[in-house]
C-alpha cells in the first residue's frame, strides 16, 4: 500500500511537471513567457514586443499591483519567471507565484529561519514542473511550481564559514547550475552543477585551482591563499547552445583589500570563464580584474550578441564590467576584441596585450586612504544590462563614484582586510555602442548609487528605474524620457515583459511591491491590438 | 560584494553600507565580552605559539577559517580537540578546565567575527598616527596656493579648530567632500514669479523648495528651476586631488587641532 502511494505520488509529480516547461522551451522562449533569469540565455534582456511603443507608452498605467509585504530596505532585487501564465519571483527567504495577468497570489512559500545574508535575492531557475531557489544559508531548494511545496533542499556550502547565496539558478537541458556568495570570510567561490530531478552533484567547478594545475602559477606557492582565494561566481551566467559553453563571472579574490600574501594574477577570480556545462570543463578564460584589491568581482552579466565588428561576423560577447572597462570577446575563444573604459576611472593606465587592464600600484588601498574612482561598488554593479540588436546598444546602469579606501589589515590580512569610505557618487544610464564602447547617450539617473537594472524591447524602448524610485520608460535610441511613475519605493530589480491574451505588460518591482504596468484597456479596445 | 544603500540614507560622512544582517550571529550563542578577554590571554599563553596570537595561524593552522571552530557552541567541538591533542599532526594534550576552554572558544569566536564585521565599515576609532603620513607645510601651501582652499575656506574663519570637531578619519573624508551642505534653487514659474530657498527634493520631473514660509513643488515642465549646489567646487576637485594633496591638507588641518 505504501509502495503503491509512493509511486502514484511520483507518477504525480513527473506527469504534471511536464505542463510547465519544457527545458527545449528555454533555447526560444515566445513573448508570452520570461522563462530564466535574463529571458532567454543570452543576457540580452531584449524583447520583440512593441504594442507598447515609443508613441503609446505615455499611457502607460498600472494593470495591478501585488503587495510582497516585505519591509521598505528588503525590497525586490529578484527578476521574475513567466511561465503558463504565473509569475514566479522571490526575496531573501519567500517564493510567490502570482497570476501574470491580475497579479493574485497563486501561493507563497515563506523559507524556516536561517542564519546566512539576507542581503537579496535575484530568482529562481525552472526545469519541467519545478522551481530552484537558492537560499540565504546557501541551500538550493527544489520546490514544486504547482503548490510551493518543497520536494528537495540540498547543502551547497557551509553557512557557518560564511557563505551564503542569492543567485537565480540556470538550467541547461538537465543540469541546474548554481553559484554562491560569500567574501567576508576567506572562502573558494564554485559552480555547482545539480541532478534538476534528485539534487545530486553532476560536476563541480571551482573558481580557485588545485595547485599544480593550469592556472595555480598566479599564486603563491609557499601559503594556502589558494585555497582561500574567493572567486564566488554570484550572478546568473549566459549561454551559447551552438558552442555548447556557458559564461559566467567571478567575484574578487580574497582577502579582499589588502593583496600582499596573494601576489600574482589570482585567477580564476575576476574572471570571465567559459565552461562546458555537461561535464564542468574551463575552455577559455578572460580576467578582466587581475590581482584585484578594490572588491571588483567580474560578474556582470556576459552578453552573447551575434554581430558584426569592424567589418565581419562574430560571435561576441560583452561585458561592461564593475572595474569601469567595456570589455567585447570573442566568445570561441575568449580573446579580447576590445577593452576600454566606459566610466571614468583613475586606478589604470590601459591594458596589457591580452586585453586585460593593468592597475597602478599608487591606486591601492593603503592605511593613509587612497582616493579611487569608482568606489568598491563599482562603475556598475549586479544591476542586468540590456542590449537592443535593433539599436547596436548596450544598456548599463553605471554609478560615477570616488572612494576613500583604507587598507587596515594589521598582521596577517584576513577576509576584507580594509574597506573603503564612500565619497560621492552618481548614477545614469549609459547607452553603449557595441563596436566601440563609446557612449551614444547618457541619461541622468540622479545622485548616489542606482540599483535598478534595465529591459529594452523592439517598441524603441527602455525600461528602468532612477535613484530616486521613479519607474522610467526611454528613448531606445535618443535616452529621452518617455514616461515615468513612481511606484513609493526604489526600483532594484530589473523589470521584464510579456504579452497574454494580446495585452503587453511590463512587470517592475518598487521596494516591496511589484507592478504589471499596460496600456489602457480602452486604448487596447480602440486600437484592435487585443484582437491580433 | 553587492551592498544596498537605503534610497536617501545620506549621511553627513558619505554612506556607510550595512549588510542586513551579520552573519556571525549565531557562532557567538553563550559567548560574552567577559569570557572573550580572559580567553585571550588563555589562548596566546596556551596556544599563541603555533596558532598565532590572533589565531589567524603560525605553524599550525589559521583557527578563524577553521571548519570546527566555525560549528563550534561554547567549547562543545574545540574542547575535545584541547583535551586530547592531535597528536599525529604534532598538537600536544592541553589539560585545561571546561571553563577555560569555554573562555578560549569565546576568544575565537570573537576573533571571527571581527574578522567578518570589518567587512561591514571602517572602525571609527580609527588610529590617527595610520593617516598623518602628510607633510603639513606642503599642506598649508597647497591650502593657500593651488588647491584654491581659501577662495571659500579660512583656518580661521569656517574651518577654525575643525580638527577638534571631527575624528580624523571622519575630517579627511571631509578634506575630501563635506557632504551636507544643503543646495538652494531659484524657481521661475509661468508667470514669471520667483521662489528662491533650500531644496528638499530634487528629481527629472519635480523640484521642491522651502519658500516663503512653506513646502512648495513645482513641475519642472512648468518652470525654469536653477539649482546652486555649494559643493560643486568639491566635485570639481574630486579629479584633481592627489593622494599626497589630501594627506598633506590632513596634515595641515590636523596641525591646526
Amino acid at each position: 500500500m505504501t509502495r503503491w502511494i509512493l509511486a502514484a505520488l511520483f507518477a504525480t509529480s513527473l506527469g504534471l511537471h511536464a505542463q510547465f516547461l519544457d527545458p527545449k522551451t528555454l533555447l526560444s522562449p515566445s513573448t508570452s513567457e520570461w522563462p530564466t533569469y535574463n529571458g532567454d540565455y543570452s543576457g540580452k534582456r531584449f524583447s520583440p514586443l512593441k504594442q507598447i511603443d515609443s508613441s503609446n507608452v505615455g499611457m502607460l498605467g498600472m494593470a495591478w499591483a501585488f503587495q510582497t509585504g516585505v519591509p521598505n530596505g528588503q525590497g525586490l532585487k529578484s527578476t521574475p519567471l513567466l511561465v503558463d501564465g504565473t509569475l514566479y519571483f522571490t526575496g531573501p527567504d519567500d517564493v510567490w507565484a502570482i497570476d501574470a495577468r491580475t497579479g493574485r497570489q497563486r501561493w507563497h512559500y515563506h523559507n524556516p529561519p536561517n542564519e546566512g545574508l539576507h542581503i537579496g535575492q535575484r530568482g529562481v531557475g525552472m526545469y519541467k514542473g519545478w522551481l530552484y531557489f537558492e537560499t540565504p544559508d546557501a541551500h538550493l531548494l527544489c520546490l514544486d511550481a504547482k503548490d510551493g511545496k518543497v520536494i528537495w533542499n540540498v547543502e551547497l556550502a557551509d553557512v557557518k564559514l560564511g557563505y551564503w547565496a542569492t543567485m537565480a539558478p540556470l538550467i541547461i537541458r538537465d543540469h541546474v547550475l548554481v553559484g554562491v556568495s560569500g567574501d567576508f570570510n576567506d572562502l573558494h567561490g564554485f559552480i555547482d552543477s545539480l541532478d534538476p530531478e534528485t539534487g545530486k552533484l553532476q560536476w563541480k567547478w571551482n573558481s580557485l585551482p588545485e595547485p599544480g594545475t593550469p592556472g595555480s602559477e598566479t599564486w603563491p606557492t609557499n601559503s594556502d591563499a589558494i585555497r582561500h582565494g574567493g572567486g564566488m561566481p554570484w550572478i546568473t551566467g549566459t549561454y551559447d547552445p551552438e558552442l555548447n559553453l556557458v559564461y559566467w563571472g567571478t567575484g574578487n579574490p580574497n582577502p579582499v583589500l589588502d593583496g600582499t600574501t596573494r601576489p600574482g594574477a589570482n585567477l580564476y577570480t575576476c574572471t570571465i570563464v567559459a565552461l562546458n556545462p555537461d561535464t564542468g570543463e574551463l575552455v577559455w578564460h578572460f580576467q578582466p580584474s587581475p590581482h584585484d584589491v578594490h572588491d571588483w568581482d567580474a560578474v556582470q552579466t556576459p552578453v552573447v550578441v551575434d554581430g558584426d565588428f569592424h567589418g565581419s561576423q562574430r560571435r561576441l560577447l560583452l561585458q561592461a564590467s564593475r572595474n569601469g572597462y567595456y570589455f567585447v570577446l570573442d566568445r570561441t575563444n575568449g580573446k579580447a576584441l576590445l577593452s576600454v573604459p566606459y566610466a571614468e576611472i583613475n586606478w589604470s593606465n590601459g591594458t596589457d596585450a591580452n586585453g586585460q587592464p593593468v592597475a597602478k600600484i599608487d591606486k591601492y588601498p593603503t592605511h593613509a586612504g587612497t582616493l579611487v574612482e569608482p568606489d568598491a561598488l563599482g562603475a556598475t554593479n549586479w544591476m542586468s544590462p540590456s542590449f537592443s540588436p535593433e539599436t547596436g546598444l548596450l544598456y548599463v546602469d553605471t554609478h560615477r563614484s570616488f572612494s576613500l579606501y583604507y587598507d587596515y589589515a594589521t598582521d596577517k590580512p584576513e577576509g576584507f582586510a580594509g574597506r573603503d569610505l564612500s565619497i560621492w557618487s552618481e548614477s545614469s544610464l549609459k547607452a553603449l555602442d557595441y563596436k566601440t564602447g563609446k557612449t551614444k547617450w547618457d541619461h541622468p539617473l540622479g545622485r548616489w548609487e542606482d540599483w535598478a537594472g534595465v529591459l529594452s524591447t523592439a517598441g524603441g524602448i527602455v525600461f528602468t528605474g532612477d535613484t530616486q524610485g521613479n519607474m522610467l520608460a526611454l528613448d531606445a535610441a535618443t535616452g529621452a524620457t518617455l514616461w515615468h511613475g513612481y511606484g513609493g519605493g526604489a526600483v532594484q530589480m530589473a523589470p521584464i515583459t510579456y504579452e497574454l491574451d494580446g495585452r503587453q505588460y511590463v512587470v517592475i518591482g518598487s521596494s516591496g511591491v511589484l507592478y504589471g504596468l499596460s496600456l489602457p484597456e480602452a486604448f487596447l479596445d480602440h486600437s484592435g491590438s487585443a484582437a491580433k | 560584494m553587492v551592498k544596498v544603500c537605503g534610497l536617501f540614507l545620506v549621511l553627513t560622512l558619505g554612506i556607510y553600507c550595512l549588510p542586513a544582517q551579520d552573519r556571525s550571529e549565531g557562532t557567538t550563542i553563550g559567548d560574552t565580552a567577559g569570557e572573550a578577554s580572559s580567553g585571550q590571554a588563555m589562548f596566546q599563553q596556551n596556544c599563541g605559539f603555533c596558532h598565532g596570537r590572533d589565531g589567524r595561524g603560525a605553524s599550525g593552522p589559521d583557527l578563524i577559517r577553521s571548519t570546527l571552530v566555525n560549528h563550534d557552541v561554547s567549547g562543545d567541538l574545540i574542547g575535545p580537540v584541547v583535551h586530547n591533542g592531535r597528536p599525529n599532526q604534532g598538537m600536544p594534550a592541553f589539560q585545561l578546565a571546561d571553563a577555560q576552554v569555554r573562555q578560549i572558544a569565546a576568544f575565537l569566536h570573537q576573533q571571527g567575527k571581527l574578522a567578518s564585521t570589518v567587512a561591514s565599515r571602517i572602525p571609527t576609532e580609527y588610529p590617527i598616527e595610520q593617516l598623518l603620513v602628510g607633510n603639513s607645510d606642503a599642506g598649508k601651501a597647497y591650502f593657500n596656493g593651488s588647491g584654491r582652499c581659501v577662495q571659500c575656506h579660512s583656518v580661521t574663519g569656517n574651518l577654525a579648530h575643525v580638527a577638534s570637531k571631527y575624528k580624523p578619519l571622519e575630517l579627511q573624508s571631509r578634506i575630501v567632500f563635506p557632504d551636507g551642505a544643503k543646495s538652494t534653487a531659484t524657481v521661475t514659474d509661468r508667470s514669471g514669479h520667483q521662489y528662491t530657498g533650500e531644496v528638499l527634493y530634487s528629481d527629472e520631473f519635480f523640484v521642491t523648495l522651502f519658500s516663503d514660509g512653506k513646502p512648495r513643488t513645482w513641475d519642472r515642465r512648468t518652470a525654469k528651476v536653477a539649482i546652486q549646489d555649494p559643493l560643486a567646487a568639491h566635485v570639481g576637485l574630486l579629479t584633481q586631488y592627489t593622494d599626497k594633496d589630501i594627506h598633506d591638507v590632513f596634515a595641515y588641518l590636523e596641525s591646526l587641532k
